[in-house]
Parts: C-alpha cells; structure tokens; sequence
C-alpha cells in the first residue's frame, strides 16, 4: 500500500504526464519510471518550430525527397562538457606520453618535464572524467562505464583507457620524488601511462566516426590525425604556460609544432573526406560551424608561426601558448558542432547513401533500397 | 531461457489506414508519458518522430500521384506507415552502448535494461535510423522492447494487438518473410509494382545484416524517413582505429624527435 502511494505520490510530482489516475491505475509498465520534468518548459521548446512553413505547399522533388525535412536521424544530446573533455583527456594522453619519452631518454635533464606531465595526465584524466560524468543522464551511475569491456564500443575502450591513465599518471605523480623502490614503481607508472595515453590521445575520434552522423563517418580516417595533433598541440600550449628549463622547453615547443602540423594537415584531409558529397561538407563551407573551423585554422598558423621563427621571449612563449590553446579548443568545437550540423540534415544522410556511401561501401553489394523502375541514382545527380 | 527463432514485425504499409491505434496502444501498455499536444501542418502526423517516449509512429505521405494499378479522379495516394525500432540483426545502438545496458534478448529483440542504463548518449548517435533516445528529466535511453513483458507471458505485442488491418503482423521472423513475399508477389500481381521490401534479410539489407522488424513500401525509403542504405557504424571503423594507431606511433616518434632534438641553449 506505501509502495503504491509513492508511486501515486511521485505521478503527481511528474504532472501526471501519464493521464493515469493513480488511485485507479497501477504504474507497473515498462516505462511507467520513465521521469519527466514537472514544468513542460523544462524540456525546452517542441522539438521541432511548429507552423514555421506550410509543408503542404512545399515545393518537393521527386528526386529529392525527404519526410518534411525532419532529420532522419537523431541529433547527438552531448553537452559542451563532450568537447572540452576531447582537449582535457587528449591533452592528458599527450602529456603521458611525452613525459614517458623524456623519462626514457634523459631523465636526469629532463626531470622537471617529466613530473610536469606526470601531474598533467593525472589531472588531465581525472578532470575528463569529471567533465564526462556531468553529461551523463545519470551520473550517478557513471561507474557502469567500467561494469563490462565491450571492444565494438570505443566509448567503453575509452573509459578504461581514460581510467588506466588517470590511475597511472596518479601513482607516477605522487611518488615523482621518491627514491629506490617507490621511485621506480613510479617510472614504471609513467610508462605504462604513456603507454596507454597514445591511444587515450585521439581515441576520441573514432568514437564520433562509429556513429551514424555523415560528417563525422566521413571523416574517420583523417579525424583521428587531426585529434592526435591537437592533442599534441594542446598539451605543448598548456606546458609553455608555466616555465621549465631550457632544454625542456625547446622539447615542448618541438612536439607541439609537429602536433599543429599534423592537425593542420589532417583538417585538409577532413575538408576533403566531407566534401565528397556536397551536402555532407556543406556546414564546413559556410555558417558558424565553418567560421569556427576557420578561426580555429587561423589560430593555429598563428600559434605555429609564433613558436617557429627563432627568438624565445617569455611574452611570445606565453602568446604562443595561449594562441595554441584557443586553436585546439576551437577545434574540438566546430568538429562537434559540424556533426550536430549534418545530424539534423535529412538530405546529407540520403545523398550519402544514394552515392554509394553507405554500407556499399563496405559490403560492396548495391544495397539501396527502392521500388522498381525508380532511378537509384537521381538524388545524387539532381545535386548538380 | 528458451531457445527459439527470432520475433519481429513484418509492418505491410499498404493495408495501414492511419489510425494510430499502434501508437495509442503502445503509449498505454508501456505507460509511456505524454510528448506535449501540437500541431505540424505536417500531414495528420503530429507525433513528428520517434523517441524516447514514443515506441510507434506513424507517418504520413500526401502525394501528387496515383498508386500504380490504381485510377482516382484526382491522381493522388496518401501512404501511411507505422514505424517502429528495426530491431536489427547489427544494432548499431547495441555494439556502441558502454555499459552492457543494451542487450539481445531471447526473443533476438535489442532491450535497454533502464535499471542498468546510465545514459551517456552514444546508442542514440549510433542508431542509423534516429530511433533510440534519451528525453530530459529521465536521463536515460529508451525505445521499442518489443513488448519485452508480453513476450514473456505469451502475448503478442500491443501495436500488433491492437492493428485493425494487421499492417502490423507479429511473429517468426522467417515465417515473417514467407508472408511477406508472398504478399509482394499479390501486389505485384495487382499492378502496385512499385511495391518492395525494405530490410527484410542481410541480402536486402548488407549493412544491418536484416532488421527483425522490416517492411513493405511503395515509395523511396525517403519518403517515409528511412534511409536507402543503411549501416552499423561498426562496420565502417576499422580504417579509424588504424589512423589511430598510425597516429599514435607518429606521435610517440614525434616525442622522441622533440626530446632528442632539443638544444640547450635558451634564447631568452
Ligand atoms: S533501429 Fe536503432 S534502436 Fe532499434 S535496434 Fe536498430 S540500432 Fe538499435
């Protein structure tokens, strides 16, 4: 009877979304916990503007077809937190890694760089993972991100990936001072935290290729060499900011030039992966996701030309730094917001299928499907 | 659990009369909560999609032209379909779900356990039919369960239940597929020749390997929202993950030059 009156209780709470009466119904269906907002409001506008255009006076190609030009598929419900965690755990990978080879190399000379990114993979990792948990649904449950290893999911790879690193770096921070044999448990930390920050580095674009959304599946062998330079990129900026030696720092400056010519290059490959299909590149040609992108360029030429030309002053190191930041940041963002861009485009999905994009791809069969007598080919063609 | 073959839906469009008896149905067994009353000018649809609270849709088509076969003195059709989670053989929201939520079921339905679910979002980008989702204020994933609970006791599912015209017929997937062509050939016999079928086994469909739930239709899969050639994104990753790795190597090479490299020297 008291379970009963809770869930009665909980109805109301939920305004009723249901139109059961709870003193006559039981709420026992499958979905019958499924919450909703008290406030309507809450859930934002409808999900699509409604009386925007009179669909039935439309004006609709037979070749071009779409369902009221609602998308076909859903939009990511990621959050900002999603790409500022692409820098912070990319950046975490990149420090992992660079403090391993400089530990491996020239300890020594190099010890301050080490600690400092020893400290950078563990804060890096654990402030992704913060940024991680808070996009969750259910947050509280983040820890059933490590209940199952499932290798087809690189979001479950990811979340031990991320784990590894975030322990790792941790131990070889903490014990970064200590001698004999803490000492070397903490050099074996840092290695086996480079060792798994390779993959952590750029991990994260073939999470967004494995997805249905055309821009990001295009883009999934030039995307991971973008990520990776950013990673770099962004790693080197944030170790600028605070100095170190000499010969650390020329280190630093090094990685990081080579990260943004890899993700500046990889960008290109990105420009030219999407724009196979007209549609599917269309918001990296115009609109804000491509002034985005091309700020983002921009600031990466700048940050790279700072820190190439010879002269070494701490202002230019400092302005450098904080241009490489801006550009890697920039940078996750108009790739996430480009993917949300062609999520909602019905017609980036159809051409890309019709094209021959599809799973024809890689099952090499003609899978698309149509009645009879129904040009396959027309909507790709009807692009001109 | 009890071995047997696959259920599923085999959802013929043409004897849909556009009730929405199959969305009422289901709204009421699954004691899903309302998505707000409004409407489009899209048609007689004003459920738009389907989502974290709607398990069935039905869509509707206004179109300039005649079914074939058929004569009308205004040279129109009005195609209506009844959609629902394809229950795919490949489920792209399955093979990307992290916390082993999304499961196979022994009826071969793909079933999100909601106590299990921890809604991180990446089924629902994973889904190449835009079904999965996730609505606010709940946090987690929700779609079709194939009547997970009516299953279990016997029962078919509501929608096909509740189907007047049973457009929706429930059943063995491979007996499915017998009524289903057999129906086709009937159409195809009757002049309707633009009718096929859409995902009806991993020949029609490669890239899903088969939907447990598929369909006969008259038009375009864009017509009714579908996608012409639809793929689990797993199976196109694998040239991600060597990119990757080149990528890493390269900067893990690129780590090694910098340290190596590195002058003593400061310029400041
Ligand atoms: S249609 Fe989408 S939600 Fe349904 S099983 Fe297939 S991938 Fe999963």
């Amino acid at each position: 009877m008291s379970d009963r009156g809770s869930v009665a209780a909980e109805a109301r709470t939920a305004g009723e979304p249901r139109h059961v009466d709870p003193e006559v119904g039981l709420l026992v269906g499958e979905a019958a916990q499924q919450r909703v907002p008290a406030e309507r409001a809450e859930e934002g506008a409808p999900p699509y503007a409604v009386w925007d255009r009179s669909v039935a006076r439309e004006e609709r190609a037979a070749a071009d077809t779409t369902y009221y030009d609602r998308p076909v598929i859903k939009e990511p419900v990621w959050i900002w937190t999603v790409p500022l965690y692409f820098h912070a755990g990319g950046a975490a990978g990149a420090a992992a890694v660079l403090g391993a080879v400089a530990q491996g190399v020239e300890r020594r000379r190099l010890g301050r760089l080490v600690t400092r990114c020893r400290w950078m993979g563990a804060v890096g990792s654990a402030l992704g993972s913060g940024l991680l948990i808070s996009d969750l649904g259910r947050p509280e449950r983040f820890l059933n991100m490590l209940r199952v290893f499932r290798p087809t999911s690189p979001m479950s790879v990811g979340s031990w990936l991320l784990a590894g690193v975030g322990a790792l770096s941790g131990a070889s921070a903490v014990l970064a001072s200590s001698d004999g044999l803490l000492g070397r448990a903490g050099d074996a930390a840092a290695y086996g935290a480079g060792l798994l920050g390779m993959p952590l580095a750029g991990y994260t674009a073939v999470l967004i290729s494995q997805t249905a959304v055309p821009a990001w599946q295009e883009a999934r062998r030039s995307l991971p060499v973008v990520f990776m330079g950013s990673a770099m990129a962004a790693a080197a900026s944030l170790l600028a900011l605070a100095p170190l030696g000499p010969r650390e720092e020329d280190a630093v400056r090094r990685f990081g030039m080579v990260g943004q010519i890899a993700s500046l290059a990889g960008m290109l490959a990105v420009e030219r992966e999407v724009s196979r299909i007209e549609r599917v590149g269309a918001p990296l040609r115009r609109g804000p996701v491509a002034a985005l992108w091309n700020a983002a360029r921009a600031a990466e030429v700048a940050a790279l030309l700072l820190s190439g030309f010879p002269g070494r002053s701490r202002p230019r190191r400092t302005a450098a730094a904080l241009l490489g930041t801006a550009a890697a940041l920039g940078l996750r963002f108009a790739v996430f917001l480009l993917g949300r861009a062609s999520a909602r485009d019905p017609r980036a999905t159809f051409h890309q299928q019709r094209a021959g994009r599809g799973a024809a791809e890689v099952t090499g069969t003609a899978g698309v499907a149509s009645p009879a007598g129904d040009g396959g080919e027309a909507a790709t063609s009807a692009e001109g | 659990m009890i071995a047997m073959g696959a259920k599923g839906f085999f959802t013929d469009t043409t004897v849909c009369i556009g009730c929405k008896a199959c969305e009422v149905a289901c709204k009421e067994w699954n004691q899903l909560p309302d998505d707000g009353m409004f409407f489009t000018a899209m048609s007689y649809d004003n459920t738009v999609s389907l989502g974290a609270s709607t398990w069935r849709h039905v869509a509707f088509i206004e179109r300039p032209v005649p079914l074939g076969g058929q004569t009308t003195a205004h040279g129109i059709s009005w195609l209506f379909m009844s959609d629902v989670c394809k229950h795919c053989q490949r489920a792209g929201c399955l093979e990307n779900c992290p916390t082993g939520a999304i499961v196979r079921t022994e009826f071969g339905s793909v079933y999100v356990q909601p106590d299990v679910c921890n809604g991180c979002g990446y089924c629902i980008a994973g889904c190449p039919f835009g079904v999965i989702d996730r609505r606010a204020g709940d946090g987690r994933a929700w779609k079709c369960t194939l009547c997970y609970d009516r299953l279990r006791g016997g029962l078919e599912p509501a929608c096909a239940k509740a189907c007047p015209t049973d457009s929706i017929r429930f059943g063995d997937v491979d007996e499915l597929r017998a009524t289903a062509r057999a129906r086709l050939e009937q159409l195809h016999a009757r002049g309707v020749t633009e009718a096929y079928l859409y995902g009806e086994d991993a020949a029609r469909q490669p890239g899903t390997e088969g939907l447990n739930a598929f369909f006969l239709l008259v038009d375009r899969p864009e017509a009714y929202n579908l996608p012409p050639d639809p793929v689990v994104p797993t199976r196109k990753i694998a040239p991600a993950w060597l990119s990757l790795a080149a990528a890493a190597l390269g900067m893990a090479a690129a780590a090694v030059g910098a340290v190596a490299s590195s002058q003593e020297r400061g310029h400041s």
